[in-house]
């Protein structure tokens, strides 16, 4: 009995000490962090802050501070006897706590932000005592935006991204049925033939664009096998002649997007190709057995009796490769820049063009090509939130 | 299995499927082939139009080593692994606790919150590219290394949320409710039970974050100007500026940006191909 006591007696004590320690350390910590933030601002008065190297270690300074403010934080409210009682409610919020906030700070607060901006003019800048210097023009910039041809091309481009770019889908499955065999090596087969998904966007537009360099791509090569011969010229230098010149793909406004998402496609096969593979692991041996004894064959069995079974692959698939084609900027930037004359303009890198490229600066106006492309991704994205929810609803 | 394991058909199919392995194999990864045949030439090689055959002599060494020495290549490189580490260790950190906080807990908020951070998940990158900019404009971290790090970590605590909840949502409840009833505190029961049971899931995600993050490309972009800074991807993007038809060069350099991710592929395959499957085999 008396053991109860103390017990509870030194749990009070802890709880006491713990919440003083915590306050203490928290109070001390917002102000330092309050002493920190008014230094920089006189750095940045005397124009201190301008180098990089000044700017980090302060940053560094404050998460650090913020850091310790939080881990007390925690530590006070662990020690408070409210949390002991609603433990369970309390603490998934201090679970929560710094990922969301983080979370919520740099991206979903930002969505709305954006939106905001697209309904003002603005180039980007606040004057020199921190004042905004925008202004609210409502929907001007989707009314010039509706009139604006670039943008239209780039919505189409979008289109036809999105049309292609599910080709992956059937092409994946097809290697994937192509390697789902047992037979000696198969594995780095495999591996193999996911490697286009692992190297960046960057060098697939890179290597890409050398394919389809019509002097001494990958592509002219090919071509000079059909169309050219080696001949002599009058200096007697070994020259080629062609019948038919090579096409210069990403040089030709009619080409240059199909050469574009040609070269995209092909890392998403790989992962439209992983994920059928995972999912043909995993079809049940029963079914295809049911199968052969009513008789399915071939592609009667492929669409009866294991696309279904591959269902959940299948989705997944769609999902990335929607958003895929939708996120596809890397590639516009390194192959064409949105050229020859816009044709190959996304949205994506419309708005990137309009927003930061070099001498426009139109921020209120690029704000409103980014809230479009965010209008077409939500579809998808409330798509799928929405096979989710019915996922969990069944999963109880 | 489906389609038919090829040892129930004739001898010679079997023969024909073993040969059609390496020809397919070899036209899928032919641009890469022919990349890396670039990048050991000589330039003259190139000029003269010997694109595709044996290269007249092989600089495999000189030609990677003078990516190094005329460019800043190098630290591209360090810088890459600057961003790309740190951001591996906060996303997925944080995503442990989210994750257990939405999979444990059964509080109203908690399938809203994790929708939230799937959506947030999916957004083009264009609708947060300018609020980003000026968040890291406010931190004076913009044109830093930290200031990528900070975003991209936030960023793909969505995805690792995402990830690590359906992961831990798994796990035998059984055994956490039985750790109450001990009386183990729940930081406890997060760290000693389950962060041990979730290290797989912990290893695909620092493989597939740390290949994300490696090719990124426009945040780079948008967020770095200066060239100290610059990760590989966008210095790769900068040297095709400079090495204008110098395909050897560009080859190489590209090549050598490709290597991290391919390598961490190949040591970590299992962990990697759980990662990016995850969801495509459950009912």
């Amino acid at each position: 009995m008396s053991t109860d006591v103390t017990g509870s007696n030194n749990r009070f004590d802890t709880s006491v000490t713990q919440l003083v320690i915590g306050g203490v350390v928290l109070a001390l910590c917002v102000y330092m962090l309050i002493f920190v933030i008014n230094t920089t601002m006189v750095q940045e008065f005397y124009g201190y802050s301008r180098q990089i190297n000044a700017r980090v270690p302060t940053f560094f300074i404050r998460m650090g501070l913020l850091l310790v403010a939080l881990a007390s934080g925690f530590f006070c409210i662990t020690g408070h006897s409210y949390y002991k009682r609603n433990k369970l409610a309390v603490a998934p919020w201090l679970f929560l706590a710094i990922g969301l906030a983080f979370f919520l700070v740099y991206v979903i607060v930002p969505i709305f932000q954006s939106i905001s901006y697209s309904f003002t003019k603005w180039n980007g800048l606040y004057d020199i005592n921190g004042v905004w210097t925008g202004e609210w023009v409502g929907l001007h910039n989707y009314r010039v935006l509706w009139e604006d041809p670039n943008f239209w091309t780039s919505l189409k481009n979008n289109l036809i991204w999105l049309v292609l770019f599910m080709l992956a889908v059937p092409i994946g499955l097809f290697i994937a049925l192509f390697l789902n065999q047992t037979v000696t090596g198969i594995r780095i087969y495999k591996s193999l033939f996911f490697f286009p998904f692992v190297i960046s966007q960057v060098v697939v537009g890179l290597i890409f664009s050398w394919a389809y360099n019509p002097e001494f791509g990958l592509l002219s090569e090919v071509w000079g096998w059909f169309f050219c011969e080696m001949k002599e010229n009058i200096v007697g230098n070994l020259t080629r002649v062609c019948s038919v010149e090579p096409p210069s793909i990403l040089g030709d406004a009619k080409m240059a997007t199909y050469g574009i998402i040609a070269a995209g496609i092909w890392p998403q096969i790989a992962y439209c190709m992983i994920l059928y593979l995972t999912g043909l692991n995993n079809v049940s041996s029963d079914q295809i057995e049911a199968g052969q004894l009513d008789g399915a064959k071939g592609w009667k069995m492929l669409w009866h009796v294991v696309l279904p079974q591959l269902k959940p692959a299948t989705f997944i698939a769609i999902v990335v490769t929607v958003i895929g084609a939708l996120r596809s900027f890397d590639m516009i930037a390194t192959m064409t820049q949105g050229g020859p004359y816009g044709s190959t303009n996304v949205l994506a890198y419309y708005m990137y063009e309009q927003a930061v490229g070099e001498g426009v600066g139109r921020y209120g106006y690029g704000s409103a090509i980014a809230t479009v492309l965010f209008l077409i991704m939500l579809v998808y994205i409330s798509y799928f939130l929405w096979r989710m929810y019915q996922d969990e609803k069944e999963g109880g | 299995m489906f389609p038919k394991p090829i040892k129930s058909y004739s001898s010679k199919a079997q023969l024909a499927y073993k040969f059609a392995l390496p020809i397919a194999l070899f036209l899928w990864l032919l641009p890469l082939l022919a990349i890396f045949m670039t990048s050991i030439r000589p330039v003259s090689d190139i000029a003269t139009g010997n694109v595709f055959g044996v290269p007249s002599s092989f600089q495999l060494i000189q030609n990677y080593s003078e990516v190094f020495a005329k460019t800043d290549a190098l630290r591209y490189l360090i810088n890459t692994l600057l961003i790309a580490l740190p951001t591996m260790v906060l996303s997925v950190g944080l995503a442990c606790l989210t994750g257990y906080a939405l999979a444990v807990y059964k509080f109203r908020w908690a399938l809203p919150l994790f929708f939230l951070f799937v959506a947030g998940n999916f957004v083009p990158f264009q609708i947060l590219m300018l609020p980003v900019v000026g968040i890291s404009v406010k931190l004076e971290i913009i044109n830093t290394v930290p200031g990528l790090v900070m975003f991209h970590a936030a960023f793909q605590t969505g995805f690792c949320t995402l990830f690590m909840r359906n992961f831990i949502k798994a796990l035998p409840f059984e055994l956490i409710e039985s750790a109450r009833l001990e009386g183990v505190g729940e930081f406890q029961i997060f760290w000693h039970l389950v962060l041990p049971l979730v290290k797989p899931a912990i290893a695909a995600l620092c493989v597939l974050i740390f290949t994300f993050i490696w090719n990124d490309f426009f945040w780079a972009t948008v967020l770095i100007q200066e060239d100290s800074s610059l990760p590989i991807t966008v210095g790769v993007r900068t040297l095709n500026g400079e090495f204008v038809q110098q395909w050897h060069l560009i080859s190489a350099a590209s090549l050598l940006a490709a290597t991290p991710p391919v390598l961490m592929f190949f040591i970590m395959q299992k962990h990697f191909i759980a990662g990016l499957t995850l969801g495509a085999t459950k009912g």
